[in-house]
């Protein structure tokens, strides 16, 4: 078991690298200059040039990956070319318990509302209660998150008061500030994965309700919540571990616009805003973070399959 | 004093700020009258009258928010929402390159000098300066007794470790702005001397001033040597009314009174918060639930602006604002190529591409862009100076100005150009922002209504566009400038053969100048940056703003409005609206 964990951790880092090296070259391809952003309206030739010279962008691609590369292994991922240079880590540690924060949340929201409604779908299969599970799982799958989030913001920030609709607050200044200011962007983006993972839980536990053990055990006489609860919720969930484990790295990288909306300045919109000011390190930065929690959790996912289903052993 | 008397005064007032001769260039003020500390209330006023910029507003203290009403009682902690942006990046004047960063920073540090609400310069650390008769050298003497944040004094060695780090260009975007300065001597702890290469009528305003200038805006250098310059870039220490208590990248930035203040009336808050807010719901949501109480940084969305004034809560106060946006047309495109535009006008109206040029100018139909585009908020544009400037502003120029509305005349230059209702013009590109788009497609429509040309929208984020900008590699583009307080910010940096923007990574082998190049012009923008006396100053501005547009420097198309909305529980007194700036120090809570 080490050595497999070993193996695929050697791997990702290498899936890791690659990720980062494409990012690198694909960067220096996208039209835009880094130093006309960084200077905007204010800068002189002699100051374009000394930056030019300063962030080394005279020296051949090839070079500058080189270096970036040994920094790299040495943990140094940069300073960001933008505003007053602050180093990458240090953006990408501020950042991230923003996101953790909401992805966390979310997460619970999706899980919350998904499993005891895939669940009532499945054993109360073509009855309202399915109907009505699939009518809502439909309409969390069509509505952008965006969207949602703005209703919200419209509906329990300005009209009813009753959460604040911008800003986030870490967990050091208390649990209730950190939470209220979450409530509305983690439901926005939790909803629509709530209804990914109930669909899938109820066609998963359709299918496990339906084995030759279910019926054995409604011959021994088990009760019916017994029976879902012990037997056929576990075996249901390996594949929706895997659509979980997906659904944390997107969590994750994907809240961008939600972000944006509630002004959370997360991990998504470091990216971006690095994209639009064709800030390299950041960017670079950032992709690999993001790329590690991909990678990460997809092994977590294979790990945890071991542990919910005895048949699977790694050797 | 009673209403009769208020009245009485200021009628008086009125009558002496018109009494002068209109030949005199100095409007019957001595040279001591504007020069000095600060301008007195009897110049304040003679100024605006000789600039026609002179209201009852002006004389009546009834009738605007004044120091009395300024006087809310002190305290409390403000909100504020910093629009249309995702987070504060910089703070640091040498790295500043937004006008929403020195919006804040303008309350933390301070400068030599500082504009009023009237654009004129005041000192701020400066406590008096004097001028060469040659307009060479300033010999400014500071104040004394001032402390930054972190409790060392302030003389004379800040001024020049200042200066000599905004002149580096590795440390500081902004040492073009100090360009002019020969050299900065230290006379003694409390005053210094700059002796310039030529004269420049904007030093005070453009070079030492602490907001738009900020070349010259004072930092600390025991505080950057400490911190480091990533760390100061967040929680810089000045000598500001406020020290920054908190900022974490993309978070809150916190504010809080600074006891020490030089100006012990000032600031009233003892706490402000600045959230930076992207987004145009999620601002109204918050300012309409009370989740914050002021708004800056960039301009509110127009389309919030109505909203927000039908909302009883909330107090929206719109004035003319510091910029001008335009339609760029580049001249080496063939259908619109002018090879030269050293000819005198009429013999430019006869070459093809110039009529052109004039056609998609004089088509610009800048009221309803205006009412389509932004909401009703703005200035129709006919020229680089603004509205703002005041003294300086020519508001006949949108009768004069070759560019002025004319549908007609419009289209009977494309025909004269070969090109009949639009017939046989190729297809072309309109390069804007994401965030200029909706601008883009409302000048594509009047320009396909008036002319019946065919104009592509091609948004573009801002590092791409930039690059096509200065490389001359675009058809039309939508753009211009923000925070103009001096008329060289205007025309020294765009109308001119050699400003900033003209082309400066063109293929000068292809591309003999950028969008424009007009000797004339030229030599009556270097004019006026030379000229210490306002009244011969305004008449070369005058000049030089009026060619650019004859000539079609681009299709100038709307000067902003500052729109300033905020709770009506927060107090702003008028002298705390200043263009495109927020003086959070003199706001109050009621």
């Amino acid at each position: 078991m080490s050595g497999y964990i070993l193996r695929r951790i050697f791997g990702a880092l290498l899936v890791m690298m690659a990720v980062a090296t494409l990012v690198f070259f694909m960067l220096r391809l996208v039209p835009g200059d880094p130093i006309a952003a960084m200077l905007a309206d204010a800068g002189s030739d002699e100051a374009r040039d000394a930056l030019t010279k300063k962030f080394g962008f005279d020296q051949p691609v090839i070079v500058q990956y080189f270096k970036w590369l040994l920094n790299l292994l040495q943990g140094d991922l940069g300073t960001s070319l933008y505003g007053s240079n602050q180093s990458v880590t240090n953006i990408l540690y501020e950042a991230l318990p923003r996101t953790l924060s909401l992805a966390g949340l979310s997460f619970f929201i999706a899980i919350a509302i998904a499993l005891p409604a895939g669940i009532i779908s499945a054993i109360k299969k073509n009855s309202a209660a399915d109907n009505t599970v699939s009518v809502f799982a439909f309409l969390g799958l069509s509505m952008p998150d965006f969207w949602l989030a703005i209703l919200l913001i419209i509906v329990f920030a300005a009209n009813l008061q009753w959460l604040p609709a911008i800003g986030y607050v870490p967990l050091s200044s208390g649990f209730w500030e950190w939470l209220r200011h979450l409530i509305l962007p983690s439901i926005a983006i939790g909803t629509g994965f709530s209804a990914i993972i109930a669909r899938m839980v109820r066609s998963s536990l359709l299918g496990e309700l339906k084995s030759d053990y279910m019926r054995t055990a409604a011959a021994k006489g088990l009760s019916p919540s017994s029976m879902v609860v012990v037997h056929a919720l576990p075996n249901a969930m390996l594949p929706v571990v895997t659509v979980l484990g997906i659904a944390i790295a997107l969590l994750i990288s994907g809240a961008v616009v939600v972000e944006n909306v509630f002004s959370i300045k997360g991990l998504g919109r470091v990216l971006i805003q690095g994209i639009l000011n064709r800030d390299y390190p950041v960017v670079q930065g950032a992709v690999l973070l993001i790329s590690a929690f991909f990678v990460f959790a997809n092994l977590m996912v294979d790990l945890l399959y071991a542990v919910i289903d005895p048949r699977v052993r790694y050797e | 004093m009673d209403n009769e008397k208020f009245i009485k005064k200021a009628k008086n007032e009125l009558k002496e700020a018109y009494d002068y001769d209109s030949e005199d260039p100095l409007f019957g003020l001595a040279k001591e009258d504007i020069s000095g500390d600060r301008l007195s209330r009897r110049t304040t006023l003679r100024l605006l009258a000789a600039g026609g910029a002179l209201t009852l507003a002006n004389v009546l203290p009834g009738l605007r928010p004044s120091v009395a009403f300024a006087g809310g009682h002190g305290g409390g902690e403000l909100k504020c929402a910093w629009s249309g942006v995702g987070e504060i990046v910089t703070l640091d004047p040498a790295k500043i390159n937004q006008v929403l960063q020195f919006q804040i920073a303008s309350n933390v540090l301070s400068g030599l000098m500082h504009i009023d609400n009237s654009l004129v310069a005041q000192g701020d650390l400066a406590e008096s300066w004097t001028v060469s008769s040659d307009g060479l050298n300033y010999t400014i003497k500071l104040k004394e007794g001032v402390t930054f944040h972190n409790g060392d004094m302030f003389n004379a060695d800040d001024v020049l470790f200042t200066f000599n780090r905004s002149k580096d260009p590795e440390q500081s975007i902004h040492s073009r702005v100090i360009s002019n300065v020969k050299e900065l001597q230290k006379l003694n702890d409390y005053e210094v001397k700059f002796t310039l290469s030529k004269p420049q009528a904007s030093f005070l305003t453009k070079a030492l001033e602490r907001a738009s200038g900020r070349a010259m805006t004072i930092v600390s250098q025991g505080a950057l040597d400490s911190m480091g310059a990533a760390q100061y870039g967040l929680t810089p220490v000045g000598t500001g009314p406020y020290k920054i208590v908190e900022h974490k990248q993309g978070g809150s930035v916190v504010l809080e009174r600074f006891a020490e203040y030089y100006d012990p009336g000032r600031p009233k808050l003892d706490k402000i918060t600045i959230t930076p807010v992207d987004g145009a719901e999620p601002l109204a949501a918050a300012l309409e639930a009370g989740d914050v109480q002021y708004v800056g940084g960039n301009p509110i969305p127009s389309q919030l602006i109505d909203r927000f004034k039908s909302n009883s809560n909330l107090k929206v106060d719109i004035k003319p604002g510091p910029g001008f946006q335009s339609i760029w047309l580049n001249p080496w495109r063939d259908y619109m190529r002018v090879d030269s535009f050293d000819k005198p006008l009429d013999e430019l109206k006869k070459e093809k591409g110039f009529q052109v040029r004039l056609a998609i100018a004089k088509a610009l139909d800048r009221d309803l862009f205006i009412k389509q585009a932004k909401f009703g908020n703005g200035y129709p544009a006919h020229g680089s100076i603004n509205p703002a400037m005041g003294f300086y502003f020519d508001e006949d120029l949108a009768n004069v100005s070759e560019q002025a509305y004319d549908p007609e005349g419009a289209r009977e230059l494309l025909a004269q150009a070969g090109y009949p209702g639009g017939k046989g013009f190729p297809e072309i590109k309109l390069q804007t922002t994401p965030n200029t788009k909706r601008d883009g497609l409302v000048v594509a429509n009047i320009l396909k209504q008036v002319l019946g040309i065919n104009v592509i929208v091609d948004p573009k984020d801002f590092s791409v566009g930039i690059e096509e900008f200065d490389t001359m590699d675009y058809d039309l583009r939508l753009g211009g400038s923000g925070g103009d307080y001096d008329p060289d910010d205007g025309l020294v940096d765009w109308m001119q053969t050699n400003s900033k923007f003209n082309g400066r990574k063109r293929d000068k082998s292809k591309y003999p100048f950028g969008f424009y190049s007009e000797a004339e012009s030229d030599a009556a923008a270097d004019a006026q940056s030379l000229v210490a006396d306002p009244q011969e100053r305004r008449e070369l501005v005058r000049k030089a703003n009026r060619i650019t547009s004859d000539k079609v420097t681009c299709g100038f198309l709307y000067h902003p409005v500052d729109v300033l909305v905020h709770h009506k529980s927060v107090q702003v007194p008028e002298e705390a609206r200043i263009p495109g700036l927020h003086e959070l120090d003199r706001i109050s809570l009621a």
